[in-house]
This record gives structure tokens, sequence and C-alpha cells, in this order.
């Protein structure tokens, strides 16, 4: 082994230990068998504090190079870290260290994140996201790579405030809207004020309360009830809200948030229509609520809850 | 006053480690050996470790410089083959640069995306668990329980992964990600930021 690899193993053993009172006589020996050793471990462990250093998670994130995907692992894993708040956590001290002006935020697997903008503008990033923002004189600009997002825009007539997802471009003044990009488009919900969103299909003009599906095909728009609305935006709170939705589409919304996926083994019973409220990350909830009001059984393993219909008592 | 043990390897994780790799670079184009750049970072880190105030320190970038540049010239001088490349190159202006610059900023962030880049490229098992363990402080008790493995392993797995990230650190060249904070550079295509001499970080080794 060379004494950077034994270093790494010394930086990885004392860990947090506070050395100056705690000193470590293994170490100890160790670092005095050869004057070089010093230098290793230092490094090494400038390495590990680098790393853990919440201003450098910051970095890392904004580092992320948008062209690569996350792996499904590593999406995972980052959802079990926000399992337990800490990439929450971590998150939120990146986001205020960022630089204020220009960032980029993502989440993982069941990750939901409330982002303040420097203009004031609040913004709420769902499950598997991933966005850049330039606050700029004359325009504030997002990208959103991948995902989706709810913006409440502070009221800026000097600078539009424009989302690009793939092809759709939105533009706003002062409006609240979510944007979901869409294996083969866009979908867009205003929420308060006027939007005007532009694609390869044209220019529409949106009003609170209104859809609009941007698909290879054309561009859809509908009106949404208020209900459907609070539905659609449940997630901003971490929640799933159905509303008379087959079970076949709740868990598909479950399955966006979490590694454990429901799978309904039924055609009749992935179609029947079921109501409640949620947290994205309770599938097993809603499964023993179907099973309960919808007569169906559960079966769970490790990565997957299945529901089927109940069997026929013999 | 003396400086606790944890803030000096947080001060030469933040203010010497990411200028690594352009040091290294710089030694090598000075004309030293590839083994005597290892000595000569080396016995820089040795040094670093016996610091024991950097609050004086405004420039460790700067400081590291300075350091190797001392170290090659006590070497060079002991053995008394003394290059003239070295000499001229040893004496650049570059270690006049003590101000905080852009430049400085941007290499040590260019830095971050590569640690970010050596994380993400461990093998699945070692970057699960060195993500969880290091990236997001989840206790080792717990990363074991989430990965179903023992902790043993995981305390393997993280120390297979810092050996691979301290390689990166040294020399290793994967790809290159451009991380400015400015917004188009996010999606930038590397070759744009070729030849802009500001960026010293990002340029490769030749």
């Amino acid at each position: 082994m060379t004494i950077d690899e034994e270093a790494a193993a010394w930086a990885v053993r004392v860990d947090n230990r506070d050395l100056d009172s705690d000193p470590c006589p293994d170490l100890e020996r160790w670092l005095q068998g050869d004057p070089r050793r010093r230098g290793a471990f230092i490094r090494a462990q400038a390495a590990l504090s680098l790393i853990a250093d919440n201003r450098v998670a910051g970095a890392l994130q904004a580092a992320e190079p948008p062209v690569r995907r996350p792996s499904k692992d590593r999406r995972r894993l980052l959802a079990a870290a926000a399992g337990g708040g800490m990439l929450a956590a971590a998150g939120v001290v990146a986001a205020v260290k960022l630089s204020p002006a220009d960032a980029r935020y993502s989440t993982g697997l069941g990750e939901i994140r409330q982002v303040p903008l420097a203009d004031g503008t609040r913004a709420s990033i769902n499950t598997s996201s991933a966005m850049t923002v330039a606050l700029r004189m004359r325009e504030r600009r997002v990208v959103l790579e991948k995902g989706e997002a709810w913006f409440q825009v502070a009221h800026d007539a000097k600078r539009p405030f424009v989302v690009r997802a793939g092809d759709t471009l939105i533009k706003a003044i002062g409006t609240a809207f979510s944007v979901r990009q869409l294996e083969d488009g866009a979908e867009v919900i205003v929420t308060e004020g006027l939007v005007e969103a532009s694609c390869k299909h044209g220019v529409v003009r949106l009003a609170a309360g209104s859809r609009l599906r941007i698909g290879p095909g054309g561009a859809a728009q509908a009106a949404v009830k208020p209900d459907e609305i609070a539905s659609a935006l449940a997630w901003r709170e971490g929640e799933i809200l159905l509303d008379g939705q087959s079970v076949e589409a709740a868990a598909a919304q479950f399955n966006r948030y979490n590694r454990r996926r429901i799978e309904v083994d039924d055609p009749a019973l992935a179609k029947e229509r079921f109501v409640g409220l949620f947290r994205t990350n309770d599938p097993a909830g809603f499964a023993a609520a179907v099973a309960a009001s919808l007569g169906a059984d559960v079966v769970e393993t490790a990565d997957a809850i299945r529901l089927k219909r109940k069997a026929p008592e013999a | 006053m003396r400086q606790s043990r944890r803030d000096l390897v947080s001060w030469v994780g933040l203010e010497i480690l990411p200028h690594e790799r352009e040091v290294r670079r710089w030694l090598r184009k000075a004309g030293n050996a590839a083994h005597d750049v290892d000595d000569i970072v080396q016995e820089a880190y040795c040094r670093f470790a016996a610091l024991t105030n950097t609050a004086e320190i405004e420039n460790g970038r700067a400081y590291f410089f300075r350091t190797v540049r001392n170290i090659a010239l006590e070497r060079a001088r002991r053995s008394q083959i003394v290059s003239f490349e070295l000499l001229s190159e040893l004496d650049e202006a570059r270690l006049a640069n003590d101000d905080p610059s852009p430049e400085r900023v941007v290499a040590a962030r260019l830095e971050l995306g590569r640690i970010q880049n050596a994380i993400g490229s461990l093998p699945q098992r070692c970057r699960e668990v060195f993500q969880l363990r290091r990236v997001y402080g989840v206790p080792q008790r717990e990363v074991a329980r989430l990965l179903g493995i023992t902790e043993s392993v995981v305390e393997m797995q993280t120390v297979r992964g810092l050996r691979l990230i301290l390689e990166t650190l040294a020399r290793g060249e994967q790809a290159e990600v451009p991380l400015e904070s400015r917004h188009e550079s996010a999606t930038a295509r590397r070759d744009d930021r070729r030849g802009g001499g500001r960026l010293g970080g990002a340029r490769r080794q030749s």
C-alpha cells in the first residue's frame, strides 16, 4: 500500500474524532513511522473535509453536469438520504450559499425542495428534477432540465420571468405557475395571473385556472378546476391528493417519489377510482388504504408493493 | 494562538487541495520529473500539517506555490543540479499574484467539479456508500442499515472511494466539467473554455 492509501484508511477511521482532545495512539505510532505520513494524512483528511463541507456540497450540487442523468441508484440513494432530512438540510444551506444570482438546483428521488430565489420569487422543486436559474438585469431565466417546478414569481415588470422546458418557453411577469417536463413535451398549470407559453406549435396566453399540455402533435389548453389544481400541486407540501384518480394513476404518482414501486397486478383494480390524501413517501399507507377500501391484498417485497385482487376464500 | 486541528484540516481542504493539480502541472512544466513532483507536493503537505495558525495566510494558492517553490529550490541546491528552466519558472510572476483573483476562485470551483465527477464515477457500491456517508454525512450505522451491508463494509468502501478521489486530485484526467456559476456555462461545451487564459485550472495537462 502506498502512503496515500494508508492515509486514506486512517482518515476514514478517525473520522470526526477530535484529535486535539482525543488523540489516537495507533495513529500517532503510524505517523511517527515515516515523516512523510503527516502530509499524506492531512491531505486525506482535507479531502474528506472539503467534500463534507456544506459550502462544497452547494458547489457540488451546482457542479453536477447537466447532461449526465444521475443513475437510478444514485437518485435512490439521494432519496434515502433525503428521507433522513439530511439532504434537505444540506440543500437549503447550499441554496443560500451559492451565488445569489445564478444557481443550479436539483432534487433526488422523493425529494422536494422549497427555494427562495434572490429576486423574491419562490420556487418549489418536485422529485427528480433539475433546473438552473439566472437572474439578469433584463430577464430572469430558468431552464428546467428535467422534472417539475412551481414558481410564485415576484412582480418585476422590467424583468420578465422566463422558464424554458425543452422547446417550450413560458413567460410571466408576476404570477404563479408550475411547469413539468414530460417525456415528449411539457405541461404548464397557471395558478395566478397570466403567462405566455410559446412552443413550436405557436404562442398561447394562459390565465389562472388553466392547463396547457404540449406534445409532439400540438398544444392543448384546458380549464382546470381548483380541486384539480390542488391535486396537481399537492406535491409542494409533500402530499399526494387523490380526488377520483384511478389506482393505476395514483400508483404512478407514488412511483415518482419512491424507490419501492407500487405495482397493480389486476387490470380491473387498476381502473378503480380512489380518494385520499397521503404523504408522497408513504406508498405503503396508500396500498393499505386501497386494500381496505377496495378489497385488495398487499404483498410487500424489498423493492415493490404489489396490489392484487383478494383471492376468493376457499 | 494555536489553531485547532480541525480548522487546519478544513483550511487545507478549502485553500490548498483545490490547487494541487495546478501546482503539480506547474512543477512538471518547470522540469521536475514525475516522482520529484510527488515528493515535493508530499513535503509541502507535511509543512502544512505543521502549521499552527493559518489566519495570516491570505491566499492559500499563492502560499502553496511559494511553499513548493521553496522546497524545489532546496532540493535543487542539495542536488546541485539546477536547470535554467526551473529557476526561470520558479521566479515567474505567477507568484507575485497574491491578490484574491477570480482565477483562483474559478480553479477551485473547477476542482470541485472534478471531485463531484470522481464521486459520480466511483464503482456503484462504492459510490453509494461514499455519497451517503461523506457527501450527506449519514452515520456509518445508518448507511449500513440502508444498504443492508455491515459497518465494516461501509468503512472499507469509504476508504476505497477516498483513495480514488485522492488519486483524482493528484492526476486523474477525467472529462472536465465546466462549472462556472454563469448561467450559460452550465451547458457550455468544454471546448469553449480552452485557451481562456484566466481559467488556469481548466486547461488540460499536456
